[in-house]
């Protein structure tokens, strides 16, 4: 009993996997046309002595007059230079020319997979020779030496099978391998190592597997260019003279006066089955590709959601108020699905030379808002509610290029990640003087080059460093630039995301010093995003605590350190080690922040909270003015109120 | 403390002047290694290719019935087929052992390599003249027809491929995607027989590469003449190659944009058209030159198929007519010539790389 149960189980694996591929293919329109047009002409290679209307072998009566006649009831697509049925001849040719298509290209995948395998399974001498040889092997023609193998030998259709077969499989042993690289390390595959699984038993039914998704796209198109190199060969006079291939059909009709006699038939019916083919099979490797490895196919030069606020303007802003954000609402519109309500409602005012700290977990809108607030939202986020004044300007309403001319000379932005935020093929220092001639205008090359000197000197890095790459830079040094970069055209507001991850714990405390640093020098105004409560104790004015794309509470940074009044401030504080308190035990807070998918239907934090009650989880609390300039959204709250 | 630990966090290594020199040249010979040892390959390959398999060019010439014998005892001493083949073969289809202690200098594969080295591919059975003299002829006009093809079938790749990329899912990308699988999927010949049927009626040259007795008429007209022949072939091959140009761009250019660099020169205030021109375009061509170079192989393979169709007189027209006339040294030499060739505009991709993306020279 229990042989049939192992026996069935994987098969049931494999039946469910191809059903969850087959449930993202079929949305994929181009693909499943592709698959559609291979299965009609497999069809019709198959049941091709039902359909064809004429006998294929009966040139054994043909006479002069029949030779090329024109397009008619009994010859649909009129006759050839043997007077046989052009159509008919179509129907075989189909037989023959998938048949080397199939044939060659299963000899391909069967060489380039095993040679992929070995080569990246094995490693060492056998990768550089393997890989060594398919280098070579990718760069000489294929073509012209197929055209002399097939010349010196002979041309039948295994032979021509297996030259191609033999010539084709270069791009196949390259994906092979560099996917078994990939699944090589992989935690299951290490595993299986470590127990001594033999090296068959890993490449058999851990590795294979997962190479075998990448194989199938491969061989498609594979497919497609054994035919397409069969027709050439053909039409180069290299087919097997015995069979009749389109190809084969096609070196004919040019070769013995259809172009001369206008018999256009003759040229292009044959054609149009080669290109039914590789364009079908083309379909289907683009579809299957895309189910491999989707893609989002958006970028952030697509043209983002108007914001669903039209009307500007709301009241004279008060003096010494720099930027103030009122009841932002961010959406990201996915099609088919209900709008993700990325941030809702949020708030807060930023005054000259205040220092404002954004903290929550990750994923809790903290980047979206700030994105939005110079709109650059990718494209599938809108702001579909609220106001965000800079000097009394909306800025959810501005035109494009009015909006343009704030971006960095008003506010800029140090991004998280300077490695990817800086041009990896540009100088650093041509990355800033380009934001410096883009705003400040009439400014001479002298001008603007003394002044990325100037900016690499006040973040401590040396100015023959100017022309140097983001990758000669290190991590530290890149987020200077970053910094540097982010001062050059004397913006007001500097916003912050998270400007030290992935830097290292000295490193990050010298850019935050650094930063400090600048903004008291130059009276800068900061909203900084970040995950540190400690830097948010040292430095900030203000605290806005987000959760789940809503505001927690937002008060001055004493009244968060000291009275912290929503629940998931006071939690995410116990998770931070205070060296006033150094008995106090730390904990850290269970559970994850929701995906904005599956917001919970009351307060997002309910779910988490230790003191959540019935109400919790069924409405969403409002923001609750507790005093001057501290607000927080909880039932608790109103209730102590 | 002005600069907060500047000196902490120096540059790794930094990178001066003369390391960076150094590491070019390395790589640059690196390349030309790779590519003369990939050529050295070809040429064992092209001489035992022609010696393993039945056709072997030079008996089939020493054997041909209308010669005398003292010619063909000549020809033989002129191929060194009176040699062995190599050390301890002396002959290797059939099979026939023979000593290993030849001097090796004094078999036919030396003999080979000597002769290429002084530019001697033999005798042409068909035309009785130099494979060299024929293959020189010929060279430059597929060198015209490829270099004609590849820049407009790039450029117009490019741009279509820029249009789609920015315009992406609209239906301008759709349309520029679909025409160009299309295009990816005609076969070269098919779609240069159909632009030869349309082209006849149109008045368009049918073959070659000149009105015979242009020759005597002034320079510009000869010009003139030469491109109106020079227009169908150039056409089919754009056409072929651009779909594939224009595919590779928009995912190169998709990928660009969708990085962070794109999104700080947004928030810099940039417009469009400078982020494309500043930012995208040069990290969007990397991947492209990598495919062009790849592409060379079947790129020789669409130029034998449309030399086929227009009677162009070049290369693949060569390889087409020694087919057809078993003209072995001919066919030889043809295939020799276009893989050194293929090679050597390999080796100009990978340089042209490694000039435009700073990273190589130091990795």
């Amino acid at each position: 009993m229990q042989s049939t149960v192992q026996s069935t189980k994987p098969q049931n694996q494999l039946v469910s996997r191809f059903l969850g591929f087959w449930q993202v293919f079929r949305k994929n329109r181009s693909g499943l046309i592709g698959l559609g047009m291979l299965i009609l002409i497999i069809f019709v290679a198959v049941f091709a002595p039902l359909i064809a209307p004429h006998d294929s072998s009966s040139s054994a009566n043909v006479e002069i007059g029949d030779i090329y006649l024109q397009p008619s009831a009994t010859h649909w697509f009129g006759t050839d230079d043997a007077g046989q049925d052009v159509f008919s001849n179509f129907i075989f040719g189909a037989r023959v020319s998938l048949t080397v298509g199939f044939f060659a290209a299963f000899i391909s995948i069967i060489v380039g997979g095993i040679f992929g395998l070995v080569a990246g399974f094995f490693g060492g001498r056998w990768e550089n020779f393997l890989m060594r040889f398919t280098d070579i092997m990718l760069v000489i023609p294929d073509l012209p030496l197929m055209v002399v193998i097939v010349a010196l030998t002979k041309p039948a259709l295994l032979n021509i099978i297996f030259v191609i077969g033999l010539l084709g499989w270069t791009t196949t042993a390259r994906v092979v391998r560099s996917q078994t690289l990939a699944v090589k390390s992989r935690k299951f595959v290490l595993r299986a190592r470590a127990i001594g699984a033999g090296r068959g038993h890993i490449v058999a039914r851990h590795i294979l597997p997962l190479v075998m998704p990448i194989l199938v796209v491969q061989a498609v198109l594979v497919v497609s260019l054994a035919i397409l190199n069969e027709s050439a060969l053909s039409f180069l006079g290299l087919g097997d003279p015995t069979t009749l291939s389109w190809g084969q059909m096609l070196n004919y009709a040019f070769g013995r006066g259809a172009m001369s006699t206008g018999a256009w038939w003759a040229l292009v019916v044959p054609g149009f089955g080669i290109v039914w083919v590789v364009l079908g099979l083309t379909l289907l490797g683009q579809g299957l590709e895309k189910v491999l490895n989707p893609r989002l196919e958006t970028h952030h030069l697509m043209p983002g959601r108007p914001s669903v606020q039209k009307e500007a303007g709301w009241e004279v802003v008060k003096k010494g108020t720099l930027l103030e954000v009122q009841n932002l609402s961010i959406n990201y519109v996915n099609e088919g699905k209900p709008p993700a309500r990325a941030v809702e409602n949020v708030s807060f005012t930023l005054k000259e030379g205040e220092l404002i700290g954004l903290v929550g977990e990750s994923g809790c809108g903290k980047t979206t808002l700030m994105l939005a607030l110079l709109r650059l939202l990718p494209a599938a986020g809108q702001i579909v509610n609220g106001k965000v004044f800079f000097n009394g300007r909306d800025l959810v309403t501005l035109s494009d290029d009015e909006l343009n001319n704030i971006r960095w000379s008003g506010i800029s932005i140090v991004f998280q990640g300077a490695m990817n935020a800086l041009n990896p093929v540009r100088p650093v220092g041509e990355q800033i003087s380009e934001a410096i001639t883009r705003h400040l205008a009439n400014s001479s090359k002298e001008k603007v080059e003394a002044r990325v000197i100037e900016l690499l000197e006040l973040v401590g890095i040396a100015s023959d460093h100017k022309d140097h790459y983001p990758h000669q830079y290190s991590g530290g040094m890149r987020q200077r630039a970053m910094i540097a970069m982010a001062l050059a055209c004397n913006p007001q507001v500097i916003i912050a995301d998270e400007p030290t991850t992935a830097l290292d714990v000295m490193i990050q405390a010298q850019i935050l010093e650094l930063l400090d640093d600048l903004r008291k020098k130059l009276g800068l105004a900061v909203i900084f995003v970040t995950h540190d409560l400690g830097v948010v104790a040292e430095m900030c004015d203000k605290v806005l605590v987000m959760y789940g794309g809503v505001t927690a509470e937002y008060a001055d940074v004493d009244v968060i350190y000291n009275t912290p009044k929503h629940p998931y401030t006071q939690e995410l504080l116990k998770a931070f080690p205070d060296l006033t308190k150094p008995k106090k035990k730390l904990s850290s807070i269970p559970g994850y922040p929701p995906r904005l998918e599956a917001l919970p239907a009351g307060c997002r934090f309910a779910p988490r909270c230790p003191a959540a009650f019935e109400r919790c989880h069924v409405e969403q609390p409002s923001l609750h003015i507790l005093a001057d300039g501290h607000i927080a959204s909880c039932h608790i709250v109103e209730a102590s109120r | 403390m002005t600069t907060p630990g500047a000196a902490n966090d120096a540059a790794p290594g930094s990178t001066h002047q003369s390391e960076n020199l150094l590491n070019r040249l390395r790589y640059f010979l690196k390349k030309i290694g790779w590519a003369l040892s990939t050529i050295l390959f070809v040429l064992v390959l092209n001489f035992f290719l022609f010696r393993v398999l039945p056709g072997d060019p030079a008996r089939a010439g020493v054997h041909d019935p209308r010669l005398k014998k003292e010619s063909i005892e000549a020809l033989r001493v002129r191929f060194g087929l009176d040699k062995p083949v190599i050390n301890c073969f002396e002959s290797l289809n059939p099979v026939e052992f023979g000593s290993c202690s030849v001097n090796p200098l004094d078999t036919q594969f030396f003999i080979y390599l000597k002769n290429l080295l002084t530019g001697e591919l033999g005798i042409s059975y068909h035309t009785n003249r130099p494979v060299t003299e024929i293959l020189a002829e010929r060279l430059w006009n597929t060198v015209l027809l490829i270099g004609a093809g590849q820049i407009l079938s790039i450029l117009i790749g490019m741009a279509f491929g820029i249009f789609a990329a920015w315009k992406a899912r609209t239906s301008i990308d759709y349309a520029a995607v679909t025409s160009s699988l299309i295009a990816w999927s005609l076969p070269t010949f098919w779609l240069g027989i159909i632009l030869l049927f349309w082209g006849s009626a149109n008045g368009f040259p049918l073959a070659g590469k000149a009105t015979p007795g242009m020759s005597s008429m002034p320079l510009l007209q000869q010009w003139g003449d030469i491109a109106h022949h020079m227009f169908l072939p150039t056409l089919t091959y754009t056409i072929v190659y651009m779909g594939e140009y224009t595919l590779i761009m928009r995912s190169s250019l998709m990928d660009v944009l969708s990085e962070d660099y794109i999104l700080t020169a947004k928030a810099k205030g940039l417009s469009t058209f400078q982020i494309l021109k500043d930012h995208a375009l040069k990290n969007a061509m990397l991947p492209l030159v990598t495919v062009i170079a790849i592409n060379l192989g079947f790129t020789v393979a669409g130029a034998i198929q449309i030399e086929t169709v227009f009677s162009w007189p070049g290369l693949g027209i060569a390889v087409y007519e020694a087919v057809g006339r078993r003209d072995f040294p001919l066919l030889q030499g043809a295939f020799l010539l276009i893989a050194v060739a293929v090679i050597l505009a390999n080796l100009i991709a990978d340089l042209t790389y490694a000039y435009l993306d700073p990273r190589v020279q130091t990795e």
